[in-house]
């Protein structure tokens, strides 16, 4: 496993505007490694937004976003190398295998072997029996083991969970269940943005909650 | 540089494998570019002469038409569950996306015209002499063609009326060449030396120049939110 490329990750006043909407309205967040944080609020109070952020694929209008020593408006691709996302939709190519795509992903983070990478994760997630199948043939809970390969591709110090248990059966949530928790006690941080109160229960350490683009419980 | 033309190799040969494996892209491209082609060859057909004249912009068009629906498949793939956002999230450079894509889309739309030119030909009645710098014009505006629509296909991922945009933006940019093409194919045709049409070869040459370094330097602006 790599080691941590940093231990905390904090935004400053992050402002995000989409034309006239204020997304983010001048934000304050901290969140740190070996914990769990739930950021929670109704639609539209700025949860995606703020994910977009930490994912870097949306910049803030305004406010410092830092990973560590890193900033994000000026060491992205840095940043990226240590980032893992899992959202509702897989981010998997439906005409690859489940091998291949795990295997992909890894050559892009630059992984050393991709092919040794892949089976290491296909061994940890039992994807084997049906990994060198389409993915276009997959099941919900398959399709979400696979994903599961793909956001841990790079061990990554950040994991971004975008409402990961949508779709999911009990054995599915059970498993994202072990999967949070032993990314969290491997010392990562973990931003889970979730409606599921059962998951964040589960997992979740602290709660952040938004409204109207402003922070209203830290 | 070693890190965007790697990732632009990974990016290209995903491209290609979807492609060996499912034959899409360049199979509904290829039929409906020689449907035009045959359609053309019945509607317009009157003597050998005639067929000559008409021959350069039913190619031209049949290929523009197969490149735009290449471009937008190839693009509507990253679509299909949020595929591209994975790309994005990924370390390699925004532009290798962009190479990837484009070089994986000109193989596709290359491969349709190898498919096209000989149907035309014999429809068309042509002469073989000119068929080989013909496949040089050809070469040189589909690389452009490509280069622009692949920049703007990016577009069309996170638009919904998509299609309409990439219609909207793609053909008037490509204008230039597609006239530039069409011209210098209609003169190889009608028999001039290759020396007479070294000036289209050029506006076209310049125009992908333009496109691959407008390309390589706007791709990343123009997925950011």
């Amino acid at each position: 496993m790599s080691a941590l490329a940093f231990d905390r990750v904090h935004g400053e006043r992050l402002v995000k505007l989409y034309g006239r909407t204020r997304a983010l309205a001048g934000i304050d967040v901290a969140f740190a490694a070996g914990e769990v944080t739930v950021v929670e609020g109704p639609n539209g109070s700025g949860k995606s937004t703020l994910l977009h952020l930490l994912a870097l694929t949306a910049k803030p209008t305004d406010g410092v976003l830092r990973f560590g020593k890193l900033d994000a408006a000026k060491d992205a691709r840095t940043i990226r190398r240590h980032l893992g996302v899992l959202a509702h939709a897989s981010m998997l190519y439906p005409d690859l295998s489940g091998r291949e795509n795990v295997r992909l992903y890894a050559a892009l983070f630059g992984v050393s072997d991709p092919t040794a990478r892949a089976d290491a994760l296909f061994d940890r997630f039992g994807i084997g029996p049906f990994g060198d199948r389409p993915v276009r043939t997959y099941s919900r809970g398959q399709l979400q083991r696979v994903a599961l390969a793909r956001a841990l591709v790079a061990d990554p110090t950040l994991l971004l969970l975008d409402e990961p248990s949508t779709g999911l059966d009990v054995a599915g949530v059970e498993r994202l269940v072990e999967v949070v928790k032993a990314e969290r006690d491997r010392g990562a941080i973990v931003v889970l943005v979730t409606h599921d109160g059962e998951l964040s229960g589960k997992v979740g350490d602290r709660r952040v909650a938004l409204r109207n683009g402003k922070v209203v419980e830290a | 540089m070693k890190e965007l033309w790697r990732g632009a190799r990974l990016v290209a040969a995903k491209d290609l494998r979807i492609e060996a494996r499912t034959k899409e892209i360049t199979v509904t491209t290829a039929f409906f570019a020689v449907l035009v082609v045959v359609l053309s060859s019945l509607a317009f057909y009157l003597d050998r002469n005639t067929a000559k004249s008409i021959a350069p912009g039913v190619l031209w068009v049949a290929v523009m038409f197969a490149g735009i629906t290449s471009v937008t498949r190839s693009w509507g793939r990253e679509r299909e569950e949020d595929a591209l956002r994975g790309l994005l999230l990924s370390p390699i450079p925004r532009a290798s996306i962009y190479f990837g894509k484009l070089f994986g889309n000109l193989v596709f739309l290359l491969a349709v015209e190898v498919v096209l030119v000989p149907i035309v030909a014999l429809l068309f009645h042509l002469e073989l002499e000119p068929l080989l710098p013909t496949s040089v014009l050809l070469l040189l505006g589909s690389f452009g063609f490509v280069s622009a629509g692949t920049l703007f296909g990016a577009l069309s991922v996170q638009t919904r009326a998509r299609d309409l945009v990439l219609s909207i933006v793609v053909f008037p940019l490509v204008t230039p060449a597609l006239l530039g093409g069409v011209v210098a194919t209609r003169e190889l045709f009608a028999g001039a030396p290759i020396s007479e049409v070294l000036g289209w070869v050029q506006i076209l040459a310049a125009f992908d120049l333009v496109f691959l370094g407008a390309g390589y330097l706007l791709f990343d602006a123009l997925l950011s939110d």
